[in-house]
């Protein structure tokens, strides 16, 4: 008897074990899982996964988010095959993922609308999701306070013309008019790359590094550019403590017109927008002493989605639909810009960009006055790099140490391929 | 009473059968498939697992960062180990010796060890940098920077952290160990002319050797593999000072998308923390003493 009663228990246990490994499913219903890589909509993501729903019966939508670099986390669910539907990654993703894990979405009625779609080998593999854009953001409010003049940010376009400005408010009694993030991401990916999309040919300019042929602590372009970075550390409203500056402190101060100037892109709006922001904020290129560099933000096609090639038939048919219908659809397209804030990058959509940063970006777009990502950085590079910058943040290296790291870096790294 | 073979299976199958299993299925599995793939150079994501040989540990030994982050985690491995120790015998001295409202105060030490790293991380992070350097800046009036910006105040947060996460924990085992030395032997000393200190020191504490060598084992090995607390309360930073043999490993594996290395160098940072682990246990358990 009390063995019997021993083998149920035993039983039961291991029945309750089977039982929640796989999870209840709804008859008939398609599982979309989408993967959000960008943090400031993921409660608007879920909302629309709601609605989606309601329109779509025959579609149960999940959205995930998780606080990893996004090729981390792609890394961890293809190490443990388990992938996402629709996965949003950054470029770079695709090129690395997208041979092997993305479905070919060539003659998919949005590829016709974009001219941002990431295609390999022939293939379209990556959804453009959004338009965005590095620069200088701006609270042109905050600056016309202290100089009592209307500002102009095309006046601005020298370092020189910059760190006088940036003078004139701390006369004036901002104490640090400039915000500058301590996030690898931000100094390694953003800023560091600025300096190799300004070459002329940013392969040529990285190929150069690693075989000696460029030196970078003497190349113009650098050099520029970290004079425009030494201005922004010299003002640095957190100047005493750079490497404790909270990116959303920073964001609050800029929207609330504490600081006038922020390193960073069109993204930020969506936190800037929680901060009850100035009614003029912008965003303009970074200043530089180079003629020509400081007219253009620097930019593209951000965020893509890819549809895994190994789901069932029907997912693959959902997330499509799902595609389609944020480009085609006047639902999709309010979610895109209205709710999410986003430029969009579909030629179709003529709905008018919501934010004051966007915008500007699309200003800066419709009048061509881009200059392209580049997408073949490793994927250590931000965070190597970014750890040299934050040694010069800290006044640990000075430039020529930071030249010299990067260099270094790029002795044993190598681009990706494309 | 003999058993026959058989029913011995059984019933350890009957007991012990679905512990088995799952062990089996959730380290034994993973642990070989991992040793399977530190002889390959997968990048975490493509299909292809190219065999590489012994190739990765060639690299790992050649990792200079791996071995800077495994020599900084033995360093705040001896420091928070050391600290742990000495202040869970002492908060467990304070808990047994009946003071008033003492299981409140069990509780109470306890209760950092039932967060988890990730949040404790988190809100020590919130404490630092704005808790702290308000208090510093209303004291000195003028500035204060946070103790995490800088490479050595970080590793002196993580210790401290770990210390009042861990603290809570071992002192109950130290509790029980003074519970488990009867107080007649401690008497029976007294009585011989020992003082109260001296009693302390030359009978219970021999007689808790077990509570020790359980204590250092367990704070060892987990020190050495901390990972939870560093990724939220410093995340590598300041300029990746803090970076922890765990911290490393993952990027390595993850972030650089370097598979086969990664692991490899998880593999031995394995085998330094069982061989640490093992010899600490072996050396303790020798000088063990019953009354």
């Amino acid at each position: 008897m009390k063995r019997a009663i021993a083998l149920i228990l035993m039983l039961a246990m291991v029945t309750a074990l089977a039982l929640s490994g796989g999870s209840a499913y709804a008859a008939n219903k398609v599982t979309l899982t989408i993967f959000n890589s960008k943090m400031e909509i993921q409660s608007q993501m879920e909302e629309m996964a709601e609605e989606y729903m309601d329109t779509h019966p025959d579609v149960e939508v999940e959205v995930y988010y998780s606080s990893d670099t996004v090729a981390a986390h792609m890394s961890t669910k293809y190490a443990s095959k388990d992938p996402y539907v629709l996965s949003m990654v950054d470029a770079k993703d695709i090129f690395s993922l997208g041979p092997d894990h993305a479905l070919d979405q060539t003659g998919e009625p949005w590829v016709a609308e974009t001219t941002q779609a990431i295609s390999v080998d022939g293939k379209v593999l990556g959804f453009p999701f959004c338009v965005e854009a590095r620069g200088i953001l701006y609270n042109a409010d905050a600056i016309e306070r202290i100089t009592g003049e209307a500002f102009d940010p095309a006046a601005v376009k020298t370092t020189a013309d910059f760190q006088a400005l940036c003078d004139k408010l701390v006369a004036g009694g901002m104490e640090g008019p400039t915000g500058l993030q301590k996030e690898d991401w931000s100094l390694g990916a953003h800023f560091m790359q600025e300096i190799y999309e300004m070459q002329d040919d940013p392969d040529a300019f990285i190929a150069g590094i690693k075989d000696g042929s460029v030196k970078l602590a003497e190349d113009p372009v650098f050099n520029a550019m970290m004079d425009t970075f030494d201005v922004l550390k010299a003002y640095n409203w957190m100047k005493q403590a750079p490497l404790s500056a909270v990116r959303e402190d920073t964001e609050m101060n800029l929207a609330q017109g504490k600081i006038a100037f922020k390193f960073g892109g069109n993204w930020d709006w969506s936190d800037i927008k929680d901060f009850d922001p100035e009614e003029h904020l912008g965003m303009m290129p970074v200043p530089s002493a180079l003629e020509g560099y400081n007219e253009k933000l620097v930019g593209g096609g951000s965020k893509y989605f890819f549809i895994d090639n190994s789901v069932s038939a029907e997912q693959q048919q959902a997330a499509k639909d799902f595609l389609n219908w944020l480009v085609f659809e006047e639902d999709g397209q309010n979610f895109l810009v209205n709710t999410c804030a986003l430029v969009p990058a579909f030629g179709n959509i003529t709905l008018p960009v919501s934010d004051p940063l966007g915008a500007s970006v699309k200003s800066y777009v419709d009048a061509g006055a881009m200059i392209a990502d580049y997408r073949y950085a490793p994927d250590d590079h931000y965070a190597k790099v970014g750890i040299s910058f934050q040694k010069y943040l800290a006044d640990q290296i000075d430039r020529a140490g930071l030249a010299d790291e990067i260099t270094a870096y790029w002795a044993t790294a190598e681009v990706g391929a494309h | 009473m003999k058993q026959k073979t058989s029913e011995k299976v059984k019933q350890y199958l009957m007991f012990a059968g679905p512990g088995t299993i799952l062990f089996f299925c959730v380290v034994v599995v993973p642990f070989v498939y991992g040793l399977y793939l530190t002889f390959t150079s997968w990048d975490g994501v493509s299909r292809a697992k190219p065999f590489v040989g012994f190739q990765n540990f060639a690299d790992a030994f050649k990792d200079k960062v791996y071995w800077q982050a495994m020599g900084r985690t033995a360093i705040y491995s001896i420091f928070a180990v050391i600290l742990i120790n000495i202040v869970a015998f002492f908060l467990a001295y304070l808990v047994t010796s009946g003071v008033k409202g003492q299981n409140f105060f069990r509780a109470g030490f306890f209760v950092p060890n039932l967060i988890g790293g990730i949040v404790l991380g988190y809100v020590w992070q919130f404490v630092f940098n704005r808790a702290f350097v308000a208090i510093g800046k209303a004291i000195t009036g003028g500035a204060a920077t946070s103790l995490l910006a800088s490479p050595s105040g970080a590793m002196f947060a993580l210790i401290l952290v770990s210390v009042w996460q861990y603290a809570g924990y071992m002192m109950l085992i130290y509790v029980a160990g003074f519970m488990s030395v009867s107080k007649d032997v401690q008497e029976a000393a007294e009585i011989d002319g020992c003082t109260h200190s001296q009693a302390m020191w030359n009978v219970t504490v021999p007689l808790m050797r077990s509570s020790f060598v359980q204590c250092l084992f367990l704070s060892i090995t987990r020190c050495f593999v901390v990972y939870d607390v560093n990724l939220s309360l410093t995340k590598g930073e300041p300029f990746g000072s803090s970076v922890m043999a765990a911290m490393h490993v993952y990027n390595q594996a993850f972030t650089y998308k370097n598979y086969g290395l990664g692991q490899a160098e998880a593999v031995i940072l394995f085998l330094v923390c069982a061989i640490v682990g093992v010899t600490q246990v072996m050396v303790g358990k020798k000088g063990e003493v019953a009354a």
